[in-house]
């Protein structure tokens, strides 16, 4: 495989790859294959050839993509802990299972309780970068921001800017309002 | 789907900080993703907010991921009912045609209506929050035993019901209630309901029927409720009818669908046939189905 990093020195002895990403502001992370390639957009560049010497992403600035690393890197170790546990006949892994789903589930909830600029930033790098998980867990905090609230007190909430006057408002509110019938 | 954002993005791309952009000036977009996590309630309510907000509250993509599995089958029913009973696309507001060139969120909003057909005897519409497939069939679209015979049945007009009249039964020994429908629904598991009532309705037009209010022979031998499936699904459960004064829905059984492309085929019955009593006082309005996990507000429930 044409990438770069060594193969690292797993003392399981899985030989595990590493990538290089070298963000916008140009600082370069390494990280496992694996995990990198949670994102579909690097994991299309690697197949494509094109990790030589570190896959660069001039859309994302250092700090955001430190933040999506850091996720695919818990994820992918959640995913391998819990494969090997499934292949494992010890009782005490298969009993953990449904505790480690809820360690990855605190993780997610902790991650992504951010200040709404990252949550924005995040938000538009999980597009970019297609990793479905991290896009999932943005939208939904957005939308969970949004449910139950008034339109004024989301614009609050969002600092929106309301560029309709109140009769194109009012005709809005009109067309919807099949859905409150 | 991608952002299309580049316009929004600093010189340096996603996560300069605290700088132009933020959840407040998303675009259109992104707006949309994040749509997709709400339900059709919420998204109606933040068309207004502005004019990214409205357009994304527009997309199809957002609607389509809303929209049952076979909603070109529904629409195209929808589009010939309009058709039929020549409904002004001027009257309404949003929602109301399903022409070609209806956009998926008016296929949405009409579809929310109920559709009637076979003569106005059946009606169909998805539900508002979940877009689940519901129907409602007339006891005037099934085979009732002795229906002509007046000694027996009646049909009384009444508000009480969405086809505006039910069947009532004065007395009988012998009572089958029969119907089928053939449909096509979405992937799913659904439940089906006789919609019954002891008692005369309360609202009803016209002259008050004469005699008197007799309900009898409930409480004697149970009534029987069957459901089953061109696929071999069977369903059969029994009740005391009960609770005069109230519409209940008896809940029949449930069965699954497997493909949204195919008809289904039910057919679903309600007997008492003991002729060692009489029975009476029973109006019969139709039958529901619902999906399985729909909330059901105003009636109550007697289920298997």
């Amino acid at each position: 495989m044409a990438s770069a990093g060594e193969s690292g020195d797993g003392a399981d002895g899985k030989g595990v790859t590493t990538i290089t990403i070298i963000s916008s502001d140009n600082e370069a992370f390494e990280v496992l294959e694996a995990a990198a390639s949670m994102s579909l957009t690097i994991r299309h560049l690697i197949e494509d050839g094109c990790a030589d010497g570190g896959i660069p992403l001039p859309n994302v600035t250092a700090g955001i993509l430190a933040k999506v690393l850091e996720y695919c890197s818990k994820h992918v170790a959640a995913v391998a802990a819990s494969s090997e546990a499934g292949s494992s006949s010890n009782a005490a892994d298969a009993a953990a299972a449904p505790e480690k789903e809820e360690d990855l589930a605190s993780f997610d909830k902790a991650f992504i309780d951010v200040e709404q600029d990252t949550l924005y930033d995040l938000l538009m790098a999980a597009n970019y970068l297609e990793v479905k998980g991290l896009l999932d867990l943005a939208c939904q905090k957005v939308a969970d921001m949004i449910k139950g609230k008034t339109p004024d007190a989301i614009r609050q909430t969002f600092k929106i800017k309301n560029d309709f006057s109140p009769e194109q408002e009012e005709k809005i509110r009109e067309e919807n309002q099949w859905a409150f019938e | 789907m991608g952002a299309g954002a580049s316009s929004m993005m600093g010189p340096e791309g996603y996560g300069r900080g605290r700088s132009q952009t933020s959840l407040g000036d998303m675009p259109e977009s992104c707006v949309a993703l994040v749509l997709l996590y709400l339900d059709p309630q919420e998204i109606c309510l933040v068309a207004r907010l502005n004019r990214a907000f409205r357009g994304a509250a527009s997309a199809d993509c957002v609607w389509a991921a809303k929209l049952p599995a076979n909603y070109r089958y529904l629409a195209a029913l929808a589009a010939a009912a309009d058709d039929e009973c020549g409904c002004d696309e001027s009257t309404e507001g949003n929602g109301r045609c399903c022409s070609s060139a209806a956009i998926k969120k008016e296929i949405y909003a009409r579809l929310c209506r109920p559709t009637p057909f076979h003569g106005g005897t059946k009606e169909f519409w998805i539900e508002k929050n979940s877009g689940g497939l519901c129907l409602s069939i007339s006891s005037k679209a099934m085979a009732i035993t002795c229906i002509d015979d007046r000694r027996y049945w009646s049909l009384l007009p009444t508000e009480e019901s969405r086809f505006h009249s039910v069947s009532y039964l004065q007395q009988i020994w012998w009572l089958e209630v029969v119907g089928e429908i053939d449909f096509c629904f979405p992937a799913g598991s659904y439940s089906l309901f006789f919609r019954l009532h002891l008692g005369l309705p309360r609202k009803r037009m016209g002259r008050r029927v004469s005699g008197s209010e007799l309900i009898h022979g409930w409480d004697i031998k149970p009534t029987q409720f069957q459901l089953s499936t061109s696929d071999d699904q069977h369903s059969t459960s029994e009740r005391y009818l009960e609770r005069p004064g109230t519409w209940i829905l008896y809940h029949v059984g449930d069965f699954v669908v497997s493909s949204s492309d195919e008809l289904t085929k039910l057919k679903f019955s309600m007997m008492q046939i003991d002729c060692t009593h009489t029975k009476g006082g029973l109006c019969v309005d139709s039958v529901f189905i619902y999906p399985k996990d729909h909330q059901h507000e105003k009636e109550r429930i007697i289920c298997k």
